[in-house]
């Protein structure tokens, strides 16, 4: 019974995961063949930045704060002293913090309202319409926000981050009692030129799989009203989950690049 | 013109069309009846490519549709115009895109001409006026014509009507109904309407094909089928 | 523009506030239907275990790795396990877990009640006379409170071992070393703040998506809006009540510590 039940879920997700890169092959074969819309592209770039990067600078600069005082709890803790915590932090920043939770926010911001979209018109056989005049639904709508994400998440990565270092250093002044000069110096110790492309990479590759899932499950939403909601669940859990473990390979991988 | 051949299509365990067999002429209005869930719409979708059977074939115009591929079925789709039951139409869009959008797919056409054209498609569905509202904001009778309207502006060959007037009040339903007469007689399509409205099928329908749990179980004229021994039939004469 | 967009928010916040109220008065006043919250319970736990987990494992990954490269260059590689664990049970595991609770719990819930309110399934629970704060609402923020919880801690756990393992792996720490400054590290009170942290989150949540579920109209677009501003506001709630327990429970330590 278990084992059965087991089994059953595995071949589910076999076939979800068999689907997903079909998609997946499609879009790839899609980006490089025309049309190329690229006033599309540029209209779904100024939603999702800017829709989006309102928020991202107000959640990370909390988040930022709140690293800024673990980190000095943490020093005190092991080397009885926090004057090397800004250049901690703002490692911990750069190579984590800020690109994954710029990331988690886009999801539930953008990703979430990708899949309703494509959901909604997947359910009001809108995607059909588009079929029966000869346009591919993947060409059309996949494509461009591809892409458009993928540049605001590179540009949404810088953002976050500087925003990030920038509040830090706010809070270590008022409550760590530092200098913005010292913040600086001790910032420039640790930090490296590497530190800022990968970060930007993580935005990037996030950027790639935010649209790529949120499509997915819209373009798999089933009628009726809980249809869209469920779609849109399932596409911000995937998404995050994604997030995270592609996180963890890349922190390992560039770890050997230091 | 069309020509199922043994038709089967199955979704899981359920089969929807069983061995189903019709061949339609040119120049036709065909309607499909059957209540809810018996594969009419499924039987539409079969003929674009939206679906494909599991066995049989479909012959639109000499093409097996059944052995397509997915890009290889834009002939027939431009062929045929279907009329979803949903509006379907594109939320993004003004209405006069929704419809101008397959000209600009299909043919290229100087704006003047685009714009003459999508007014003129307007007009014949008894709306004016309305090209720069959206979608959401005009009713639902409404927007089931600007539909119709996306629909018949590429002078499609076959019409493929989806429960035309399902969900809505009958003076658009009449209204809608001789829309569909009207543009087969004028443009002289074919037009395979589903539906589950026996009155308007028994006033303009050349043929009824009436299907029940995925098999056809009475195809004739107007006459032969008001005189149907077929149970099924016989309740839906009832309801006139 | 501006000035409504600040009127919606205030009016959203004082409706969840009146809607938390409602939920507690009922809770109080009615005897609550313990079946259908250990149903709740249930369901929200074993839904949710699998991504809690693996978010959790994943984190602790993550801060080991980063930690083995900071710690390398103050040739501290000793405390890894202590810092790593502490971090991670202090704040990251917290909130990323509470993140990827806001998307899986809160966009649900949202979109189960969102669906409900729009097939009008709620009225029709008021016509047959019962109250659907208390038949529907209050079984589920009281289960969605003890499973996120119950969630969260869980998560905390599977990071200490996504941690632990990661030690092994990466830094080529032997698991005694690893684990021999974690009781020297982490205190009582930060095993408290960590769970502190989950359970305002665990909180913050299943209001959140109660009310935004229970308040969504106009059919499935509707339920799609509900669904999308719940995991936006569920994650805004979260980092800002993130900074606001750590400023909280960083100032009570000072006052017991009377420093």
């Amino acid at each position: 019974m278990f084992v059965d039940s087991i089994g059953l879920i595995l071949i589910q997700a076999g076939k979800t995961l068999a689907d997903f890169l079909g998609m997946l092959k499609e879009t790839f074969q899609a980006l490089f063949r025309p049309p190329f819309r690229v006033g599309l592209i540029i209209q779904h770039i100024e939603f999702i930045a800017n829709r989006s990067v309102g928020i991202i600078v107000f959640c990370v600069s909390f988040a930022a704060m709140v690293t800024i005082m673990e980190s000095s709890y943490h020093m005190k803790l092991v080397l009885q002293e926090d004057s090397l915590v800004p250049g901690f932090a703002a490692l911990l920043i750069l190579r984590e913090l800020g690109s994954v939770l710029a990331a988690l926010l886009l999801t539930s911001k953008i990703g979430a309202g990708i899949t309703a979209e494509i959901g909604t018109m997947t359910v009001t056989e809108q995607i059909d319409a588009l079929k029966m005049l000869s346009i591919n639904p993947v060409q059309y709508l996949v494509v461009p926000r591809l892409i458009a994400c993928i540049l605001s998440g590179l540009a949404l990565a810088v953002i976050s981050n500087l925003v990030c270092l920038i509040s830090a250093m706010g809070i270590s002044v008022a409550n760590l009692g530092m200098s913005t000069g010292s913040f600086l110096l001790a910032m420039n110790r640790f930090v490296i030129f590497q530190d800022l492309v990968f970060a930007i990479i993580k935005g990037g590759v996030f950027g790639a799989v935010i649209p790529l899932i949120a499509c997915y499950w819209g373009f798999r939403c089933t009628a009726g009203a809980q249809g869209v909601g469920q779609a849109t669940t399932r596409s911000v859990v995937t998404a995050s989950v994604a997030i995270i473990v592609l996180d963890f390979v890349m922190s390992w991988i560039f770890a050997h690049f230091y | 013109m069309i020509e199922f051949k043994n038709v089967v299509k199955s979704f899981g365990q359920k089969t929807v069309l069983n061995k189903v067999s019709f061949k339609i002429e040119r120049g036709q209005i065909v309607f499909i009846l059957g209540i809810s869930g018996t594969g009419k719409s499924v039987m539409l979708k079969n003929i674009v490519g939206l679906l494909t059977p599991d066995a049989g074939e479909i012959w639109v115009d000499g093409v097996d549709a059944a052995k397509l591929s997915e890009e290889s079925y834009g002939p027939i789709r431009k062929k045929c115009g279907m009329v979803f039951q949903q509006p379907a139409l594109f939320d993004s869009m003004t209405v006069f895109e929704n419809i101008a959008f397959g000209l600009r797919k299909h043919f290229q056409l100087p704006e003047s001409e685009i714009k003459s054209r999508v007014l003129k498609a307007l007009s014949l569905v008894n709306l004016d006026d309305i090209g720069e509202r959206f979608p959401s904001n005009i009713s639902y009778g409404m927007q089931k014509r600007v539909s119709l309207a996306r629909t018949i502006i590429i002078e499609p060959e076959i019409l493929l009507f989806d429960e035309p007037t399902t969900g809505l009040d009958p003076i658009t339903t009449n209204a809608i109904n001789s829309l569909i007469q009207d543009l087969s007689r004028r443009l002289k399509t074919t037009s395979l309407v589903v539906s589950h409205d026996m009155n308007c099928a028994l006033a303009i329908a050349d043929r009824i094909i009436v299907l029940d749990r995925g098999m056809i179980v009475e195809d004739g004229t107007v006459e032969s089928v008001r005189n149907s021994k077929v149970p099924l039939v016989k309740d839906f004469l009832a309801e006139v | 523009m501006v000035f409504m967009r600040i009127k919606v928010l205030i009016d959203d916040i004082g409706g969840g506030i009146l809607f938390l109220g409602q939920i507690i008065l009922t809770a109080i006043r009615t005897p609550a239907k313990i079946d259908l919250t250990l149903e709740q319970i249930y369901k929200v736990t074993a839904q949710s275990f699998a991504t809690t987990a693996m978010a959790g494992f994943f984190v602790g990954a993550i801060m080991t790795i980063q930690f083995t490269m900071q710690l390398n260059e103050f040739s501290a590689l000793e405390y890894l396990g202590g810092i790593s664990t502490s971090a991670t049970l202090r704040e990251v595991g917290p909130l990323l877990i509470a993140f990827m609770l806001s998307g899986k719990v809160g966009a649900f819930t949202a979109a189960e009640l969102g669906t409900m309110r729009v097939t009008e399934q709620i009225d029709a629970i008021r016509c047959l006379g019962a109250n659907p704060i208390r038949e529907i609402i209050v079984p589920r923020f009281f289960g969605i409170v003890t499973a996120s919880f119950v969630l969260l801690s869980g998560g905390l756990v599977l990071s200490i071992i996504g941690g632990l393992l990661m030690g092994g792996l990466f830094a080529e720490v032997s698991f005694q070393e690893y684990v021999r400054h974690i009781p020297t590290l982490v205190t009582m009170p930060s095993i408290f703040n960590g769970l502190f942290k989950s359970f305002v989150f665990a909180f913050l949540i299943a209001t959140i998506c109660t009310y935004r579920g229970y308040t969504a109209t106009g059919g499935a677009k509707g339920v799609g809006k509900a669904v999308l501003q719940t995991a936006v506001a569920c994650m805004i709630a979260i980092v800002l009540s993130d900074w606001v327990t750590t400023v909280f429970t960083d100032t009570a330590l000072t006052l017991i510590r009377g420093e």
